[in-house]
């Protein structure tokens, strides 16, 4: 028997069909939303509370031996955050970087629904698999790296797209992910020799291929294949000062790459926050000149619309550093003095010079860091687009995702600004426009950049990020009325509501109610599985078993995720890229 | 009778952290007659599956069935105040995330052998990070490599043969592109076959690794020896990693468990460290157990911490030292101890061990050992990467996916599936 479940009254924020606001009935069935129900259908009334598609975080580490290596060097950051069990739900730490249940129940209890770890290495894929069978409640996707890859090198020197794309297609299928993530193209590699890249045109040790050929390469072999998601990009240079520059270097560098279908973004800049330092006039590039790139930054935003992007907002306190760019961490442990934890862990093959791990605080008292906190912030109110934006901290990169709702603050409250440009360095007000800016997002904003956006930007605006009929009834409720409440004025307000939603429905079950998660709901795992014709798929077969088998240190047919730790979780998407030549 | 011979290739050999997954297992009938690539222990492990089982579970010392373990187990976890789980790191990930499940549940201590064996590296790492090593990686890239305070041919067989002297892309004549050195109190099997070894004075290696700092930073020292090396060549070996282009060092239990321990660890991190300022540098701990790695992994993701959990307060803390099985069983604190594929009574001290047969022990693991003697219950399990599939983890962090090839004993199955039905029982006992 079908059970039906009717949210009555809420007042509803789904931009994506344009309700902004209007108090209706949602009509939920087997998980998705459908027209209406039977009057003897289940009912909720939810006057005077708003109502939201589940949130969709496209860029959170959530998974992987990264945040493993996180945890386990630094105890002390989740000693003081524990998080019990309770007959339904099992126990954890919440901290900076929370065990994996309690990353699954904190997101539900955010009213998120959809989280996607942005960096997997393949080859440690199994483990991926294994650790989402402890994280609850969501729906997940893993974005594989492909950019200093050993394989990816050798069809891209070869000039040979089609085997690119194939070796794409093909680790898609094998490990079950959803799209394409780049790191500091040819960066990571050369940290294999203990060096970095820096400019497109870099030379990259043992190999004649530069930045720019990876990159473009690779946002091709993206587009020919036809993956819903972009090419998600970190670029070279992350967290240099004046890398403004090269970012939009880049960015300008990937037009040539020319969108198939619909969508016209072929690029997804992540984390912008960190890749759009500016520096004051006549300045050099170091942290003590750093000024906000964000409006410089949203002046091409608003120009070039080749590319979304998210802020990776830093939000003050600690936080875990952690990212695939080997170099890049290992230049944060250097301005320490040596003195901070570095952790670097090479991926065999795929990331040689390795992902890097370096606890780090953001004092709101640092000029650099104050100057970093409003580049995002002044970008976000200063464009015109927000659906290319979401709201991001890079989790636990700029701060946990717990943080979400202070960054919603801050964006929907001058209020909230203005207590805040008081308590960080002068610089903040002295090298950006943020003191300025009166712009105040609405709800509407809000839903947007923290829902529809990113499931636009993630290809998955069918089922996430609406509320329209056929979508996946994962939804949000908060307990406020956003007719009496005055958020921007009441920033507490917002950090009270956003924190904790009154109930969070998951494929249309009730997962939490005011904060507290009391249904454990397995995750699942949405993936693209391209088809390739049957020539490029016999040679993609055999090209990989010779590279594998000398490269690697392990079996080729032990490469792919087995089948037992993914079939009940996996959703895959079949998508044709039969055109893709031979 | 050949019509019956089943060929498994590429299985990963459940035996140490190499998990070298290039076995090709023959299996006549229910018999395995044939481990190919495998090591004398990787044979031995596989060809010998069948000796010295545990054959039918036992409470007080008397067959019995399945069933009346489990009863007998879960009467002992729901009467104990103060359980310890410990062992883990000879089963597959599952198994260790039932433990931590059940840990939770009965509000216990769970604890993996890493507590007894690489536990210093993991504070060390604490102290410092860790710039970690991968397999491949050394394979395709590394011209140094050291081990310390290890000996690979006695303890990891293939380590050197099957990851180290093979060529890898940059690396064309692995004996001629790539040296290996050994730091050692003694000379090994391993010594024989490094290019140079190094014997140092017992307990000195932390002298040793702050001189080599010191010597790397270009200080210049006012002494002749330390640890029994002269100076020159502490110079030399300064001078080799510092001009090394892709250095490894692999270090074993000599380094973590002799005197200065997490701190040995501490500054051999740093040294590392410092040489990645000049040039490439990594590090790997030689992990024992084949899934020690993995049970560092799971109880991470699932408690926060690598080891030594408390469940006590409902929630996962972490305190080596207080939570670590040695500790808990030297001071008497624990009540009751479940102890699944580890043989804490052959290897614990003679405190923990005293401890150990004063209280109530449920023993789960495939064949008869030293802790089976001292155990009020004994379960037997279906080994894990033979008689069940599951997942483990190499010493550099590599997930494999374990293979069953032959059937358990009748009526034996896997450590997952005893916790698990502990778990439901012992659920219905609280209920209660």
């Amino acid at each position: 028997m079908t059970e039906y479940l009717v949210l009555k009254n809420g007042t509803v924020f789904d931009p994506m069909n344009g309700i902004d606001g209007e108090v209706m009935d949602i009509c939920i069935s087997d998980g998705k939303i459908v027209e209406k129900g039977p009057s003897n259908a289940k009912v909720i009334d939810l006057k005077g509370s708003a109502v939201m598609p589940g949130g969709v975080d496209p860029h959170s580490h959530i998974i992987g031996s990264k945040l493993n290596v996180g945890r386990l060097t630094s105890p002390e950051s989740n000693r003081h955050y524990p998080y019990p069990a309770t007959n339904k739900t099992r126990s954890g730490v919440a901290g900076i970087i929370p065990s994996s249940f309690a990353t699954g129940y904190l997101y539900n209890a955010m009213g998120y629904t959809t989280v996607i770890e942005p960096a997997l290495p393949s080859v440690k894929a199994l483990g991926a698999w294994e650790e989402i069978e402890d994280i609850p409640g969501l729906d997940i996707g893993l974005l594989p790296m492909f950019s200093n890859s050993m394989i990816s090198f050798k069809y891209i020197q070869d000039d040979d797209l089609s085997g690119l794309a194939a070796y794409i297609a093909w680790t898609l299928k094998s490990v079950g992910g959803l799209g394409v993530k780049v790191v500091n193209p040819g960066g990571t590699y050369a940290w294999a020799y203990g060096k970095n890249v820096c400019g497109l045109e870099d030379a990259i040790p043992e190999w004649d291929i530069t930045p720019r050929m990876i990159m473009t390469s690779i946002s091709n072999a993206v587009a020919e294949l036809g993956l819903p998601h972009q090419m998600h990009f970190h670029p070279t240079n992350l967290g240099k000062p004046g890398n403004i520059e090269t970012t939009m270097q880049q960015l300008d560098a990937l037009k040539v790459t020319k969108a198939k279908g619909k969508k016209k973004q072929t690029v997804h800049l992540t984390h912008m926050g960190f890749d759009c330092l500016s520096v004051v006039d006549g300045g050099m590039a170091n942290w003590k000149d750093v000024a906000s790139g964000g409006l410089r930054f949203a002046e091409y935003y608003n120009k070039n619309e080749h590319f979304s992007t998210d802020l990776g907002q830093i939000t003050f306190g600690p936080s875990m550093t952690m990212t695939g760019d080997g170099p890049f961490q290992h230049s944060l442990y250097q301005m320490s003095g040596g003195k901070a934890k570095w952790s670097n862990l090479p991926v065999d093959v795929e990331l040689p010079g390795g992902a890097g791990i370096v606890p780090f605080t953001f004092e709101p008292k640092s000029p650099a860091n104050a100057v970093q906190w409003t580049g995002p912030l002044e970008f976000a109110l200063s464009i015109k687009d927000l659906w290319r934006l979401f709201l991001s901290t890079d989790h636990p990169n700029g701060g946990p995702f717990l943080k979400y709702p202070l960054l919603i603050s801050w964006l929907m409250s001058k209020k909230q600004r203005e207590t805040w440009l008081e308590m960080v360095h002068k610089y903040a007000i002295e090298r950006s426009t943020l003191s300025e800016i009166e712009r105040e997002y609405t709800l509407n904003e809000i839903a947007i950049t923290t829902r529809a956006a990113p499931a636009k930007i993630l290809g998955m605006e069918k089922t996430k990020g609406h509320l329209g009929i056929g979508a996946d009834a994962d939804i949000a409720v908060y307990d406020f009325n956003p007719e009496k409440t005055d958020l921007a004025k009441n920033p507490d307000l917002i950090l009270k509501y956003f924190t904790q939603t009154k109930f969070t429905f998951k494929g249309g079950q009730q997962v939490s109610k005011k904060g507290v998660v009391a249904k454990h709901l397995s995750s699942r795992v949405h993936s693209i599985h391209p088809e390739l014709n049957e020539d490029l798929s016999q040679r993609i077969d055999r090209e990989l078993e010779e590279m594998m088998g000398k490269w690697f240190s392990h079996s080729f047919s032990n490469y792919p995720v087995p089948m037992r730790y993914r079939e009940h979780l996996e959703m895959p998407k079949i998508i044709d890229s039969t055109s893709v030549q031979a | 009778m050949t019509e019956d011979i089943t060929i498994h290739k590429d299985v990963p050999c459940t035996f140490c952290g190499c998990l070298c997954d290039d076995i090709v297992v023959e299996v006549d009938g229910n018999h395995i007659i044939k481990n190919t690539n495998g090591c004398a222990i990787s044979k031995e492990r596989f060809l010998g599956h069948t000796e010295n089982r545990c054959q039918q579970p036992t409470v007080d010392g008397k067959t019995t069935t399945l069933e009346k373990s489990i009863e007998r187990a879960v009467k002992i976890i729901a009467s104990s105040k103060r359980l310890l789980i410990y062992g883990l790191s000879s089963t597959e990930n599952d198994a260790q995330r039932e433990a931590y499940r059940l840990a939770e549940l009965a509000r216990a201590v769970v604890d993996n052998t890493t507590s007894v064996c690489h536990g210093p590296t993991i504070l060390g790492a604490q102290e410092s990070g860790e710039p970690t090593a991968g397999l491949a990686e050394v394979r395709n890239r590394s011209d140094l490599v050291i081990y310390w305070g290890a000996n690979p041919a006695a303890a990891h067989p293939r380590h050197i043969p099957h990851y180290i002297r093979q060529p890898g892309e940059y690396i064309h004549d692995p004996k001629q592109d790539r040296k290996i050195w050994l730091v050692d109190i003694r000379a090994t099997t391993t010594s024989r076959m490094a290019d140079r070894f190094f014997r140092i004075e017992p307990g000195t290696d932390l002298d040793v690794l702050q001189t080599l700092r010191a010597l790397i930073r270009g200080h210049k020292l006012d002494v002749e020896e330390v640890g029994g090396v002269n100076i020159v060549e502490l110079e030399e070996i300064a001078t080799a990693m510092k001009s090394a282009k892709y250095g490894v060092l692999f270090f074993g239990l000599g380094l973590t468990q002799s005197r200065g321990r997490h701190r040995n660890i501490d500054a051999a991190i740093r040294l590392i460290q410092d040489l990645n300022a000049y040039t490439k540098w990594n590090m790997l701990p030689m992990r024992g157990h084949y899934n020690v790695s993995g049970a560092n992994k799971t109880s991470t993701w699932v408690t926060g911490y690598p080891y030594a959990v408390d469940f006590a307060r409902g929630y996962p803390r972490y305190q080596p030292g207080e939570y670590t099985a040695v500790d808990m069983l030297a001071r008497g604190e624990a009540d009751a101890l479940l102890n699944i594929a580890a043989d804490p009574v052959a290897h614990f001290p003679r405190a923990s061990v005293a401890h150990i047969k004063k209280i109530p022990v449920i023993n789960i693991d495939p064949k008869i050992n030293m802790t089976s003697t001292a155990a009020e219950v004994n379960i037997p399990a279906a080994i894990a990467g033979i008689e069940c599939d599951g997942a483990a983890t190499r010493m550099d962090g590599l997930p494999l996916y374990l293979r069953k090839v032959i059937e358990p004993p009748k009526g034996v199955i896997p450590d997952r599936d005893i916790l698990r039905m502990i778990i439901n029982s012992l659920k219905k006992e609280m209920k209660k």
